[in-house]
């Protein structure tokens, strides 16, 4: 189709126009409101012993529990869209420890980075690891912030001393109050736990004699108490307790993953439990109309002739 | 200067279309039928360039050229701030209660030393665009969680945790003071340097422990500001004639003498009651607006605008000529057909 001569010179000033009208709005229109989902999380990271044996493997390496929950939590981090929120806390002994309560993470970044370097097992305030009371102190914890964050619990699982299945302890609050992920980390055979001295030096191992092997509460119960006795002494080797945790999340109504290889599973699973807020945030069309006004401009200016003349 | 989207760069060579398209151009029998004239020609030329540069600007604008986020050093007014926050459990008794000679049994209290001191640290980070903070954990190990930093939002956020659930067992004033001295090793001296005690009570010192402190301290120029909360109001720090026995010896009244003896300026406050707690941060606060070099972000500033400018005006003249022409052809066809 050959356009007539008249017709090219108005169809190209009509183009040409609208063209400039797009460039001008890319100019002087106002960035619009576009409403994003953020959500609200709180890390708690393990700090205990048990995170210190190197059985889980990131990439080629192997490296240590605790290295890889932090850099776990470090990619979610930065998988988070920006606007959402991220806090940190620590858990060791039977409780959970707040040390930043949530923050946006794209400014923040480079705080949050900083702190959770600095978490290492020397933080430790006692030598226990009772994981399902740290968890509850989270949860209770979480509620006094507002807004209130989803709690991602990163763990092993390694109860110490253990706990006898009847006699867990109590959890007082109504489960799924606060949504949660329990992720958790390390290999699925038993190995020695190092031990660590007050600089965090690792010097040697936990020895079977060094630890509690049953629950001191279950012993004088009859009935438990045999079921007891017959347990394995292994409580000074380590692995990753799943089905342990399968029971601890069931029991307060959150979600849990078994080591993740990606942060995006954490993201969904987070995004499914969680109340996401909707944050509105600037947004420049700038791109799209100087974009549009780009591509009209190039079809005035693209050589027709040279495909339309071979047709003559 | 840096892109967005560089790879949109490579669209550039587009820009050279104007130079091969003969769209609006009138087939005629034999070009030398034109009358040669050098004003049309310097004119097509000139089109033609400007058309090139109005895709050129607009394939740049849409890679977003931008100056990216960065810090510039600026002369401010304030202080670098290292703040030790006692998170031992006796913070979560009551702050100033009464003197008696029993203990209270009562827990979580609204105005426990905690919270006290949580609310007026928020206060006092908040009235201080300036300066720089940074919070050392402690319990019986220290670590600096938060290095000296200007964002106000992590600051807050971490004093705000330290009033999160109870307090530890067992904390160590001297570790903490070591940490506190040790978080400025390395850094560039910008101006006034404080450590920030708060707490409730004071510990009995090594002589090892007192001779480090009192090294680091000095090796990294410190002063030192302890903000005492009186459990039971009534005691001071230094001894007073005719008070309680009980009083003398205490651990704080040690502490207290060593902070003394320390060649770096140090002052202690006495909280006894909200209004002296007050009183003291609002001291601190205006002892210390020093000239201090400080770094300010400066956000990402888009340079998509000026290229979208560019365009504007070139395309602005461009169309203006096509529409003149289109007026111009369209009186000629229509005479031509009369």
């Amino acid at each position: 189709m050959r356009l007539s001569y008249p017709k090219r010179i108005f169809l190209t000033a009509l183009v040409m126009l609208i063209s400039l009208l797009m460039i001008m709005a890319a100019l002087w229109l106002p960035p619009v409101d576009r409403e994003i989902e953020v959500m609200d999380s709180l890390f708690v990271i393990d700090i205990t012993d048990s995170m210190n044996v190197e059985d889980v493997s990131f990439g080629s390496e192997t490296i240590t529990r605790l290295d890889w929950a932090k850099e776990y939590t470090r990619q979610s981090i930065l998988s988070m869209p920006c606007g959402s929120h991220a806090g940190l806390a620590i858990f060791s002994e039977a409780r959970s420890l707040i040390l930043m309560t949530p923050v946006e993470v794209c400014a923040n970044y480079h705080d949050l980075m900083q702190m959770l370097s600095q978490f290492h097992p020397t933080m430790a305030w006692a030598r226990s690891s009772e994981v399902s009371k740290a968890l509850y102190t989270a949860i209770r914890q979480a509620k006094e912030i507002t807004p209130q964050p989803t709690v991602v619990f990163l763990t092993d699982g390694h109860e110490a001393p253990p706990v006898h299945e009847t006699l867990f302890p109590k959890f007082t609050d109504t489960p799924g109050e606060v949504p949660g992920v329990i992720v958790g980390i390390g290999g699925s055979d038993l190995v020695p736990i190092p031990k660590t001295n007050e600089f965090g030096e690792i010097e040697g191992y936990w020895e079977i004699n060094e630890v509690m092997h049953k629950d001191v509460y279950a012993s004088s119960r009859g009935d438990a108490a045999e079921l007891n006795n017959n347990r394995p002494r292994t409580e000074h080797l380590s692995s990753q307790k799943k089905s342990h945790m399968e029971t601890v999340s069931r029991r307060v109504g959150f979600e849990f993953i078994s080591s993740p290889t990606s942060p995006q599973k954490l993201i969904k699973e987070m995004q499914k439990i969680s109340d996401t807020r909707q944050q509105p945030v600037k947004y420049d069309l700038f791109v799209w109309l100087a974009s549009i006004a780009l591509i009209l401009l190039l079809l005035v200016f693209l050589p027709y002739s040279l495909f339309t003349k071979q047709h003559e | 200067m840096s892109w967005s989207h560089p790879y949109l760069l490579y669209l550039l060579p587009l820009a050279l279309l104007p130079w091969v398209s003969r769209n609006t151009e009138k087939q005629i029998v034999w070009e030398s039928l034109l009358p040669h004239d050098t004003v049309s020609t310097v004119m097509g030329y000139t089109l033609r360039v400007m058309a090139s540069i109005v895709i050129a600007a607009l394939i740049m604008a849409v890679a977003e050229p931008h100056i990216p986020e960065h810090t510039v050093q600026r002369s401010g007014q304030g202080a670098e701030v290292i703040i030790l926050l006692d998170r031992s459990r006796s913070m979560d008794q009551p702050f100033a209660r009464r003197h008696t000679y029993r203990l209270s049994t009562k827990m979580n209290f609204k105005e426990s030393k905690r919270s006290v001191a949580r609310y007026y640290l928020t206060e006092f980070v908040s009235s201080r665009p300036d300066d720089r903070f940074g919070y050392v954990f402690f319990s019986e190990q220290a670590s600096g969680i938060l290095p000296l930093t200007y964002s106000k939002e992590t600051t807050l956020a971490t004093i705000e945790a330290g009033g999160l659930g109870r307090g530890l067992t067992k904390t160590d004033i001297s570790v903490a003071l070591k940490k506190a001295g040790e978080m400025f090793d390395g850094e560039v001296y910008r101006g006034a340097r404080i450590v920030l005690l708060i707490s409730d009570g004071g510990q009995i010192l090594s002589a090892e422990q007192e001779q480090r402190i009192s090294q680091i301290l000095q090796d990294n120029n410190l002063s030192l500001y302890w903000i005492y909360l009186r459990s039971v109001s009534g005691m001071t720090l230094d001894e007073m004639p005719g008070e309680s026995v009980l009083w003398q010896g205490a651990p704080e009244r040690h502490l207290h003498t060593f902070f003394k003896s320390l060649s770096v300026p140090y002052q202690a406050f006495e909280a006894g009651s909200l209004d002296e707690f007050a009183a003291a941060m609002k001291n601190i606060d205006q002892q210390h607006y020093q000239t201090l070099l400080v770094e300010r972000k400066m956000p990402r500033e888009s340079l998509a605008d000026y290229f979208l400018w560019v365009a504007m005006v070139g395309l602005l003249l461009l169309t203006a000529s096509q529409i003149y022409t289109w007026f111009g052809v369209s009186r000629a066809y229509r005479s031509t057909r009369h």
